[in-house]
């Protein structure tokens, strides 16, 4: 129980892969689309906006550190906060705060230095895909509570999905680093996962991603669902006392 | 995030050789030590990287609290032991890959004032990312202190209670809009600041 508890804080929500697990053509890879992102999404925002809006982007991204942080006791969790970050920020400056949360969380030794790109860019699916979600559930249901539960819940199933579509493709690397036992004391290897893995292949020492699955996907509804009420319950509050940050544009129920 | 005030202290006020380095030497070792991690693949080459970080560790007289930092990467990796079918070396593998990374930045951020790290990065990055990331660890500071008050607020008025999981749920809700409400209100102070200072997109750092 108190391993299932263990694991429930931290693979529901905000998963943050560490470093030397994955190929090096993966995160590379990761760097190159983080980037060509973060390009295609800056094309859409001022520079007088952005350098504007950079403190508040600070203080959101600050948020976002702290949530990560910050153990809810009674109910072992702790919170992500992209959700209401990209409600919030919108979409160009939720990547960047993004960006900037998994590279202090990497200094912190929260997560991988060369996966800040993947990172990023399975963390701002939440912030980008919640922002619209919201929007659009906004319209639809005209009220507060059940559009911002359904945006956080169906972002962070999103954004749990890709990063188990991530992981899935290391599997010809996971496969080679459990047959390379028998290596000397340090074995270079670039760019070789690829190489002659299936010749050495045991019975029952191979990759099972399908447990895997089984431990993130039950782990991560739980989280899913309180990321959603938690988010709901922030949003509420922020709309009794500042309706004008969430740029609604009219009643809500 | 208490220990983020450590690691502030100890960068700061640390004295070892360590300390006194050149933060282009610490952050060129640091990648050196992530190329260690990608690509040394066997078990004895990386325990002998975990065991030189963490002599460098203890020999930089840094507080041992923050030590179990450093563990935090653990509990994503324990996920990987489902995905080889609990094989023990593997295992091992992994969890001393990811020990070395983490021991890695740790010891970084430890031994290095983050102006110093974040001045370097602007060499590489767009002066808007390095402006976003220098105020975001600024607003670390604003915001632990507002969810400080708040924390104790909650706590002191019995808040957060096991027999009450949905008042306890609501409160730490309420906790988190009252934080990002301070924050943006912070931010726009700290906005106006900025522009009666000169801030014109980047931060300048005089160095030491």
């Amino acid at each position: 129980m108190r391993y299932a508890l263990f694991l429930e804080e931290e693979s529901m929500s905000h998963i943050h892969l560490p470093d030397g697990v994955l190929p090096i053509w993966l995160w590379g890879l990761g760097y190159v689309v983080a980037i060509l992102v973060g390009v295609i999404l800056f094309r859409f925002i001022k520079r007088e906006d952005l350098t504007r809006r950079l403190p508040l982007l600070g203080m959101m991204a600050a948020a976002m550190v702290l949530g990560a942080s910050v153990e809810i006791v009674p109910i072992a969790y702790h919170v992500n906060l992209t959700v209401i970050s990209g409600i919030l920020l919108g979409p160009s400056l939720t990547f960047l705060a993004t960006f900037v949360v998994n590279v202090i969380l990497a200094l912190f030794g929260h997560g991988g230095v060369t996966v800040i790109g993947l990172n990023t860019l399975i963390l701002s699916i939440e912030g980008i895909l919640g922002y619209f979600l919201f929007r659009i559930l906004w319209r639809v249901l005209k009220r507060l509570t059940p559009a911002v539960f359904l945006a956080t819940f169906l972002s962070l199933l999103a954004s749990t999905l890709s990063m188990i579509g991530v992981v899935s493709l290391g599997t010809a690397h996971y496969e080679e680093l459990i047959h390379q036992e028998k290596k000397g004391i340090i074995g270079f290897e670039f760019g070789k996962e690829k190489e002659d893995h299936q010749e050495k292949t045991i019975p029952g020492k191979e990759v099972n991603l399908k447990r895997f699955i089984a431990i993130v996907l039950p782990l991560g509804f739980i989280g899913w669902v309180l990321e959603g009420v938690i988010t709901s319950l922030i949003a509420r509050y922020i709309y009794r006392l500042r309706p004008d940050l969430l740029k609604l544009g009219g009643n809500t129920a | 995030m208490i220990q983020l005030s450590y690691l502030d202290y100890s960068a700061v006020e640390g004295k070892s050789r360590l300390h006194r380095l050149s933060p282009k030497w610490k952050i060129m070792g640091m990648a050196f030590v992530l190329l260690l991690i990608v690509t040394v693949r066997n078990v004895p080459g990386l325990f002998l990287l975990y065991l030189i970080l963490l002599a460098l560790f203890l020999g930089s007289r840094i507080p041992l609290k923050i030590f179990s930092l450093t563990f935090y990467p653990l509990i994503f990796a324990i996920l990987f032991i489902f995905i080889s079918g609990f094989e023990p070396l593997f295992i091992l593998l992994i969890f001393l890959k990811v020990l070395c990374g983490s021991t890695g930045v740790v010891l970084l951020l430890a031994t290095t004032p983050y102006p110093s790290i974040f001045s370097f990065l602007g060499k590489f990055l767009p002066s808007i990312f390095v402006t976003a990331l220098f105020l975001t660890y600024r607003s670390i500071f604003i915001l632990l202190s507002v969810f400080e008050e708040t924390q104790h607020a909650l706590h002191l008025r019995g808040g957060i209670q096991w027999r009450h999981p949905w008042r306890s749920l609501s409160n730490v809700s309420n906790a988190f809009g009252h934080l990002i409400i301070q924050g943006i209100d912070a931010s726009e102070k700290m906005y106006e600041a900025m522009i009666l200072r000169g801030f014109k997109d980047k931060i300048h750092y005089r160095g030491e």
